[in-house]
C-alpha cells in the first residue's frame, strides 16, 4: 500500500529547466520527473543537452530558470554535494576518478571516513571498500594500488560503488557501459536492475538502443536542448526513436503500439 | 646507475614495490652515493661539524621545498616563496629594531608570508588566474616591497635574540679544556634542523592522515573528479597555497636570524632550489604525486652537493651546472620507470 502510494509520487521533477552559455541554448525549458524504481532513458545526439539536464540534477551546474522538486520540497543545488544531501548521485562518462589515488581513496573522496580524532580512518575505509567492491564484482583485487593502473571495468565498478553505497534514491548514470567488455555490460544491466528492484529511480543516458528497450521503462528523447518526446518504451520501436533523436519529432502518421501503458509511469512489472 | 639498485632491491626483496617508494629508494641511494664520494674525497667532510653544518644549510632549503610540494601537489607551482622568504624576514627584522619582542615579531614575519600566500590563493582560485603568472607576479611584488620597506639596505644590529633562532641549538655540550677554557665537546643540533623536523612530520602526517591531505592529491590528480566527488577544490588550493606562504615565511625567519641581519636581497632564486628539491624527490609537476619525505631526500641532495662541491673548491658556477643536470637526470629517470 505504502510502496503503492509512493510509486504515484515522482522521485523528481524537473520544471521547465532552462540553461544557455552566451548565446548557446543548450537546455530549453524542458521537464521531465522520475518514479522510484523505475529507469528513464534520457536520448540524444551528442550535444542534444542530454549530458547538461543532467548536471544540472546532478548539483555540477545550475539552471538559468527552471524548478527542481524532489519529494514535496522544491530544491536548489549548487554543488555536488547539495545535491547528494538529497539522495542525488551521479556517475559521469568520464569516471571521474582520481587517478593517483587507490580505490578505497577514490570510493569515499570527499566524505572520507575519520577517526574520533579526525584523522583518516584509512583501516576502515579500505575494509569498507573491501567489501562494498566485493558485492559489484568478487574478483576484485588491487585494492591498494593507483586507480590509474586498474582496468576499464574496474574503475566502473568504482565509479558506481561510489554512486550506490551512500544512500542514493536517484541515480544518473551517463553512459555507465561505453567503456566495457561483454561481461562487465551484462554486470551493469544487472545491478540496474537490482537497483529498480530496490526502489531507485535511475536517469540512463546510453546511445545504445538494445539497453535502452533492454532496461528502461520510459525515455526521454532530447535534440537541440528541447525535449522532443517522453514515451513508454512499450509504445515505440526503434526506428521511432531514431526519427525522434535524428529529426527531433516522430515519422508521419505514427500511432502509440500500446496506449494504455502510458497512463501508468512507473508501474511497469519488472 | 641508481636504476639497476632500484631492480636489483626489487628483485633481491622478492615483491613488488610502488613506483612511489622506488623513486624514493633511489633518491636515497643517490644521495648516500654523494655523501661516500665526498667522504673518500675530504675526510672533514664526514666529522659532526660538518654534518651539523649541512643540516643547517638544508634547512632553509627543506622548509621552503616542504611548502613547494604542497602546491605542486595541487598541480600548481609558487615561485614566489623566495621573495616571501626575503619580505618576511624584513618585515621580522623591522618590527624587532621597532621594539616589538623578538617572539611577536617573527609571528609577524611568518604572519606576512601567510598573507602573500593567501593573496597568491585568491588570484589563482578567484581571478583563475594560472598559478605559474599569480605566483610570478608576487616574487615580483614582494621583492620589491622587501626593498621599499628597507630602502633595498640590510637591517643589522638586531640584537642576540634575534639571531637565537638561527644559531642556537639543542644538546650543546660544553666541557672544560685542558687549558682551563670551556671546549665545545658537542656543537649540539641546530634550531632549525629540530624546526624543519618538525615541519616535516607535521606537514607529511596532514598529507597522509587529514581529508585536507587527501583532497590536496586529488585535486592534483583530477581536479573535476575531485570537485564532482565533493571536494572543495578552491578552499583546498587555498589552504595549500597559505600554507607554502606561511612556511617561506618561517623559512625567512631562520635564515635572517642564522645572520642576524634582515636581507632584503636574500633568497634569490631559491623558490628554484625548492622546485628543484621537491622534483628530485618524486614530485610531478603535473600534480597529484610527490611526498615531504621525498622533498627532504631532494633537500639534502642539493644541501650534500653544494657542501660536498664547496669543500672539494668546485666553483659556485659548476656547482650550478651540477644541480641542473641532476634535476634533468632525477624526472628522466622517473620517466623511464613509469614507462617501464
Amino acid at each position: 500500500m505504502n510502496a503503492q502510494v509512493s510509486k504515484l509520487q515522482p522521485l523528481v521533477e524537473m520544471i521547465d529547466i532552462q540553461k544557455s552559455f552566451g548565446g548557446v541554448h543548450a537546455v530549453e525549458h524542458v521537464s521531465v520527473d522520475l518514479f522510484p524504481g523505475e529507469v528513464v532513458g534520457v536520448l540524444g545526439h551528442n550535444g542534444a543537452g542530454k549530458s547538461c539536464l543532467m548536471r544540472i540534477l546532478s548539483g555540477a551546474m545550475t539552471p538559468n530558470t527552471g524548478r527542481i522538486r524532489i519529494g514535496d520540497e522544491d530544491v536548489r543545488f549548487l554543488s555536488p554535494q547539495d545535491a547528494r544531501r538529497k539522495g542525488v548521485e551521479a556517475i559521469y562518462q568520464t569516471l571521474a576518478l582520481a587517478d593517483h589515488l587507490d580505490a578505497p581513496s577514490n570510493l569515499f573522496l570527499g566524505r572520507e571516513l575519520k577517526t574520533r580524532w579526525g584523522n583518516l580512518d584509512d583501516r576502515k575505509m579500505l575494509e569498507e571498500a573491501r567489501r562494498i567492491l566485493h558485492r559489484l564484482n568478487p574478483n576484485f583485487k588491487n585494492l591498494s594500488d593507483p586507480v590509474s593502473q586498474l582496468s576499464g571495468g574496474q574503475r566502473q565498478v568504482i565509479a558506481i560503488a561510489r554512486a550506490i553505497y551512500f544512500n542514493v534514491k536517484i541515480l544518473i548514470m551517463d553512459e555507465p557501459t561505453a567503456a566495457l567488455g561483454p561481461a562487465e555490460t551484462a554486470m551493469v544491466a544487472d545491478l540496474i536492475r537490482q537497483l529498480r528492484r530496490e526502489g531507485i529511480g535511475i536517469f540512463l543516458i546510453s546511445h545504445d538502443m538494445h539497453d535502452v528497450f533492454d532496461l528502461c521503462d520510459r525515455i526521454v528523447v532530447m535534440n537541440r536542448g528541447r525535449n522532443v518526446g517522453a514515451y513508454h518504451v512499450k509504445e515505440v520501436t526503434k526506428d521511432d526513436v531514431l526519427s525522434l533523436i535524428i529529426k527531433g519529432e516522430m515519422p508521419d502518421g505514427w500511432r502509440p503500439r500500446d496506449a494504455a501503458s502510458r497512463l501508468q509511469p512507473g508501474l511497469d512489472s519488472n | 646507475m641508481s636504476v639497476e639498485a632500484d631492480r636489483l632491491v626489487g628483485r633481491l626483496a622478492g615483491f613488488k614495490i610502488s613506483s612511489d617508494a622506488l623513486h624514493k629508494l633511489s633518491a636515497l641511494f643517490t644521495l648516500f652515493m654523494l655523501v661516500a664520494l665526498f667522504a673518500f674525497g675530504n675526510a672533514a667532510f664526514l666529522s659532526v661539524g660538518n654534518g651539523l653544518t649541512v643540516l643547517l644549510q638544508t634547512s632553509v632549503i627543506g622548509l621552503l621545498g616542504i611548502g613547494m610540494t604542497l602546491v605542486i601537489v595541487t598541480g600548481g607551482i609558487d615561485l614566489s616563496v623566495g621573495s616571501v622568504l626575503a619580505l618576511s624576514g624584513t618585515v621580522a627584522g623591522l618590527a624587532v629594531k621597532a621594539g616589538i619582542p623578538v617572539p611577536l615579531g617573527m609571528a609577524m614575519g611568518i604572519g606576512v608570508g601567510a598573507l602573500c600566500g593567501a593573496v597568491n590563493g585568491i588570484v589563482i582560485t578567484k581571478m583563475r588566474i594560472t598559478p605559474f603568472v599569480a605566483t610570478l607576479g608576487m616574487m615580483l611584488m614582494a621583492r620589491g616591497i622587501a626593498l621599499q620597506i628597507t630602502g633595498a639596505a640590510p637591517i643589522s644590529q638586531l640584537g642576540e635574540a634575534f639571531g637565537r633562532l638561527g644559531n642556537g641549538s639543542l644538546f650543546r655540550v660544553i666541557g672544560m679544556g685542558a687549558n682551563g677554557l670551556p671546549k665545545v665537546i658537542f656543537p649540539g643540533i641546530p634550531y632549525p634542523a629540530i624546526l624543519l623536523l618538525v615541519v616535516a612530520v607535521a606537514v607529511a602526517f596532514m598529507l597522509r592522515r587529514r581529508s585536507i591531505g587527501r583532497h590536496i592529491y586529488a585535486t592534483g590528480s583530477n581536479e573535476e573528479a575531485a570537485r564532482l566527488s565533493g571536494v572543495e577544490v578552491d578552499r583546498t588550493k587555498f589552504v595549500a597555497y597559505v600554507m607554502t606562504g606561511a612556511l617561506a615565511g618561517l623559512a625567512g625567519i631562520v635564515l635572517m636570524s642564522r645572520l642576524v641581519t634582515a636581507q632584503p636581497n636574500e633568497g634569490v632564486m631559491y623558490e628554484l632550489d625548492a622546485i628543484a628539491a621537491a622534483v628530485i624527490g618524486g614530485a610531478s609537476l603535473m600534480g597529484g604525486v610527490g611526498t615531504v619525505s621525498g622533498t627532504m631526500i631532494g633537500a639534502f641532495i642539493i644541501g650534500v652537493l653544494r657542501n660536498g662541491l664547496n669543500m672539494a673548491g668546485v666553483s659556485a658556477f659548476i656547482q650550478q651546472i651540477i644541480i641542473g643536470f641532476v634535476v634533468i637526470m632525477a624526472v628522466y629517470v622517473d620517466q623511464l620507470r613509469s614507462r617501464r
